[in-house]
């Protein structure tokens, strides 16, 4: 009988700080994956989490995961890790993004903070074959200027689609936009009917979507969110993820709007 | 038929015990879900030397003997839960080598899969012996089993815990939409539970059914192993829903005790269209606070059916 609690021992191929208390680990690839999909990633002794694969699902050696330092036991351990050390996974789980609906389509994507990881995979993925998708945007906000992660990606994604960042309050320097605002729906030119759009990250994606998303004219349906709740099994049996009559391990955790809106956590 | 005396059957458990390990579960007061799934077990183990991961052996086979009506059907439904959508690794590896005899003297329906032997009350002081697999017909073939072509099934059985709700456990359907109705509609009853629930889990413990748990590591004192230990929880404490950086999603008690109900009558209908309950009581009889779920049901219910008129 297989055992699906088991993880494999994958080796640490590189370590990147992003910025204060995140830190992005490139992993030897032993598996395929969708953008969307996450991986349970931990350490002996001191529990797994969950993270959204970010890199692309075209790179044929490693995988990437960001993981924020939140304190927790978990996210502590994996930043104390090295290149060469090993940590354990389990993956890939969960649905990831319904690519072939995205395809031929205007797409929106708004992300936040650290909700960034598995939007860069989609992004990679739509830069691949950029020519079956329509007009593309990434509107990316963030604490401050310090906390807008993988810039170095952001540079090369603002060739091929349009990224829009914000940062939640003024900062010196800082020239872009504040907050996720009516005015940014100004500037994003879509085709409304044939536009999907995708969330992902905290609080403040709800202002993304009042603000921006469902003024533009796309309906909760067409609205994919990234949804996150604790995890512990990742496969459907511990209750913890669920929202509503969904797991989040084994259903999503992409989901469209309309299916997560109203349902009882 | 084989039949067997009431006064025959405590030699048959005797002479079980002789030949086989066999466990009594009669007086258990938590259920039967312990022996698979138990209240704490090591999944894994992991040597930091060698890189190493080793998982708990396979247990030896073992009998459970005497589970009542309510512990077989729960039984039979966690076999299903713990099945879908991958079987539970921990949970089968003592399920396959276990055999399970069940005592039924209640009213209603025996079952015909899922158990090895059923002894079913059919007289004053005789039960029918119901083999339903080739375990349970090897347990059968002895002394103590009798063929009898006289007795009739007789009506002298005991009557049900929870009467009334195991009668609305005939509609999941509608018990989902009930249930699901009153979180918006009929708040005062989760206002008023919210106050009496302690939080503490014990419903969920002694619940056949339930089956949610948590995944602790911990590294031995020595630094040389690591493991990973599976322990019951329960989705009515606080640390349940609970991610890192310290945002729950239930932060209530109404909430939490609502959500109790939510996956028992609303998700379970949903995943497997059946509520996740078979009204053995245990719930109440273990309460502190002597929360009745068949009393909470029945007044959602009337309340459910006054705003449908």
């Amino acid at each position: 009988m297989e055992n699906i609690y088991l993880p494999q021992q994958i080796k640490i191929l590189d370590v990147r700080k992003l910025s204060s208390d995140v830190k992005l680990f490139r992993l030897k690839k032993f598996m395929r994956f969708i953008p969307g999909q996450f991986v349970l990633a931990g350490v002996w002794g001191y529990g797994e989490a969950p993270f959204g694969v970010a890199s692309s699902p075209y790179k044929k050696s490693y995988i990437e995961i960001v993981v924020r330092n939140t304190g927790g036991l978990t996210t502590q351990a994996l930043h104390n890790l090295k290149k060469g050390d090993q940590l354990t996974l389990r993956g890939p789980l969960g649905n990831g993004f319904p690519l072939e609906f995205f395809k031929d389509k205007d797409i929106v994507m708004a992300t936040g903070g650290c909700g960034i990881p598995p939007i860069a995979s989609l992004i990679e993925h739509i830069i691949k074959n950029r020519k079956k998708f329509g007009k593309v945007y990434l509107l990316y906000g963030a604490k401050t200027p310090t906390d807008i992660l993988m810039k170095d990606k952001i540079k090369k994604w603002k060739d091929k689609i349009e990224v829009v960042l914000t940062i939640d309050k003024p900062a010196p320097g800082w020239k872009g936009c504040v907050g996720f605002v009516t005015e940014l729906a100004d500037d994003v030119d879509i085709n409304p009917e044939n536009t999907v759009a995708t969330m992902c990250g905290p609080g403040p994606m709800m202002d993304a979507l009042e603000k921006v998303l469902r003024p533009l004219g796309i309906s909760d349906k067409r609205i994919f969110v990234s949804a996150e709740r604790k995890m512990q099994c990742g496969v459907g049996k511990c209750q913890h993820c669920t929202t509503g009559d969904k797991y989040i391990c084994k259903d999503g955790p992409i989901f469209n709007f309309d299916e997560i809106d109203k349902n009882w956590d | 038929m084989l039949v067997i005396e009431e006064k025959d059957i405590e030699k048959f458990l005797e002479n079980l015990k002789k030949k086989y390990i066999t466990i009594d579960v009669r007086k258990d007061v938590l259920p039967p879900k312990k022996y698979f799934f138990p209240p704490e077990e090591t999944t894994f183990v992991f040597n930091k030397k060698t890189g190493k991961i080793s998982t708990p052996q396979k247990p030896k086979p073992f009998i459970l003997f005497g589970l009542n009506l309510r512990k077989t059907e729960s039984l039979i439904q966690l076999d299903e839960i713990m099945n879908t959508p991958k079987p539970d690794y921990y949970y089968f590896q003592k399920r396959n080598v276990s055999t399970i005899i069940s005592i039924i003297e209640e009213k209603g329906h025996i079952p015909h899969t899922g158990i090895d032997l059923i002894l079913e009350k059919i007289g004053a002081k005789k039960y029918k012996a119901h083999s339903l697999t080739s375990k349970g017909s090897l347990i059968s073939r002895n002394k103590f089993f009798k063929s009898d072509t006289t007795s009739k099934r007789a009506s002298n059985k005991k009557s049900d815990t929870m009467p009334k709700l195991r009668k609305l456990l005939k509609d999941p359907e509608f018990l989902k939409d009930a249930v699901k109705w009153s979180w918006r509609n009929h708040k005062k009853i989760w206002e008023k539970l919210g106050k009496e629930c302690l939080g503490c889990g014990i419903c969920t413990y002694v619940c056949p059914i339930c089956h949610c748990f948590s995944v602790e590591d911990a590294c031995k004192l020595d630094g040389r192993t690591c493991t990973k230990t599976r322990k019951w929880t329960a989705c009515t404490l606080p640390e349940f829903s609970k991610i890192t950086g310290g945002h729950k999603f239930h932060q209530s008690i109404k909430e939490r005790y609502y959500n109790w109900f939510y996956h028992k009558f609303v998700r379970a209908y949903e995943e497997f269209g059946r509520s996740q309950c078979v009204a053995c009581g245990g719930c109440k009889k273990h309460c502190p606070a002597s929360i009745d779920i068949e009393n909470v049901l029945l007044e959602i219910i009337k309340n459910f059916k006054k705003s449908n008129k």
